[in-house]
């Protein structure tokens, strides 16, 4: 019986993680701006400070990052490293910090973000250095993202923790 | 008691530490290329890309019935003094200028198969970047129906980009304007040739043109087809803004023919006389 339920959990969370990459794969080709969002980033950030569990964060940002690189052309391994350290480092916050707190949120989502856009950027170059972007260019991109994610993170943190608290 | 949160913590790093070193261990053998690790992601975008290509056609059903039924309904309301037969007529009617729409695009689509550029088919583009590092669409043909990596992605107003990754039955396109991206591209008027190179932003940069001084704003290049990619003839863009000159070359920036931001069909070039001969379809593109 506790086998079925822990594979229904495990069920939910698979069909939640593929739900997340796939909107943001649709959402940024409907709505060109929706591009500077990271829907996964938001999810791995929020998973990291809810569950408690550093394994399953871990887990749960790898998986999304590698599901990203898969459907984004990238070099595959860049954006499951960034994830992945990001779901474990948002964990360890979760226990460390009282990440109920608004401001603590926005500079956990604005530094994870400005963190990720870097890692996934240093990752690329070190495999593939003949990129063109120019840095200052890229950094521009970031702080948008970073800014925009960390309005939208906090918005659907907040819609998650009224529904969570609502269903328990 | 400290013994079981040792374990715990213990356990915690082993899982950080083996996620870290798989993903490492993928990198490094992209980057290395002595391991074919090409099978992840075909397997990845052939378990993934159909749920995508589902979400897609559902969103897209809705927003026809929506356009089609719903809008019709708010105005039905406005209206309330017109006749019912009157508000089915014009439903009809949105759905048959949908459908001239749609044939429209599919005729030019049609009209560019047959122009003799090669071998073509027409794909959905179903899916953009969802990690935001690349300029990538992902569209509904892969290897089953001919595209493989390198092959030329178009519109009838000019070209997309190039296939990087094919699983079975979808495809990773790199558009033009990715970074990494170059094309070898020929002045429509004077036959010069260059590179045009996407910068990651909404414009395209020219460069290594054999000379630049009597270049224009609105001036046309076309494919020039020595990268063995494109066709040669297709059009690439035109100059949008010239800038001063840095070191050799005058910063020229060229704004694609295509509609890059709102891409639904495209044509996918499978064979043309110049194309570069790929020895396994499966294999991950040279460079990304």
């Amino acid at each position: 019986m506790r086998r079925i339920s822990t594979f229904g959990i495990v069920g939910k969370f698979i069909v939640a993680l593929i739900t997340v990459v796939i909107f943001q794969g649709i959402l940024s080709l409907k709505f060109k701006a929706f591009s500077y969002f990271d829907l996964p980033l938001i999810c791995s950030v929020y998973y990291g400070f809810t569950m408690g569990r550093p394994i399953a964060s871990v887990g749960i940002g790898s998986a999304l990052g590698l599901m990203q690189d898969s459907l984004s052309g990238a070099i595959l391994g860049t954006n499951g490293f960034s994830k992945t350290l990001i779901g474990f480092l948002a964990a360890v916050a979760g226990s460390k910090f009282n990440v109920d707190q608004p401001i603590t949120r926005v500079f956990a989502l604005f530094l994870f973000t400005l963190g990720d856009g870097l890692l996934v950027t240093i990752l690329g170059l070190m495999v593939n250095p003949t990129s063109s972007t120019p840095f200052g260019g890229a950094f521009g991109g970031w702080l948008l993202s970073a800014t925009l994610n960390t309005l939208l993170g906090l918005g659907l943190f907040g819609y998650y923790d009224r529904w969570s608290n609502a269903t328990t | 008691m400290s013994r079981t949160v040792d374990t715990s913590k213990r356990s915690v790093w082993i899982a950080l530490g083996v996620a870290m070193i798989i993903h490492t261990g993928l990198i490094s053998f992209q980057a290395s290329r002595r391991i074919n690790t090409s099978f992840i992601r075909v397997w990845m975008v052939d378990s993934l890309a159909p749920v995508e290509k589902l979400v897609d056609r559902t969103l897209h059903g809705v927003t026809h019935v929506w356009e089609n039924y719903f809008a019709l309904v708010g105005l039905h309301r406005e209206n309330e003094g017109l006749k019912a037969e009157v508000d089915e007529l014009r439903m009809q009617l949105e759905k048959q200028h949908e459908d001239i729409l749609e044939s429209q695009r599919l005729r030019k689509l049609l009209s560019i198969q047959e122009s003799g550029i090669g071998k073509t088919i027409v794909a959905r583009v179903i899916g953009r970047d969802p990690a935001r590092t690349n300029q990538t669409v992902t569209i509904d043909k892969g290897v089953s129906h001919g595209v493989k990596p390198d092959s030329a992605v178009m519109t009838p107003q000019g070209i997309v980009g190039r296939v990087i990754h094919s699983s079975n039955f979808f495809s990773i396109v790199q558009l033009v304007l990715d970074s990494q991206s170059g094309v070898g591209v020929m002045h429509q008027s004077t036959r010069r040739q260059g590179i045009v190179k996407g910068t990651g932003g909404q414009e395209l940069e020219l460069d290594y043109i054999d000379d630049d001084n009597d270049l224009k704003e609105g001036d046309v290049f076309i494919t020039s087809g020595l990268d063995r990619i494109y066709p040669k003839g297709l059009p690439v863009g035109t100059i949008s803004l010239i800038g001063p000159r840095r070191g050799l070359f005058k910063a020229v920036q060229v704004r694609p023919a295509a509609d890059l931001g709102r891409l639904v069909e495209v044509i996918c070039i499978l064979d043309h006389p110049d194309a570069v001969d790929v020895i396994d379809p499966t294999q991950e593109s040279p460079v990304p």
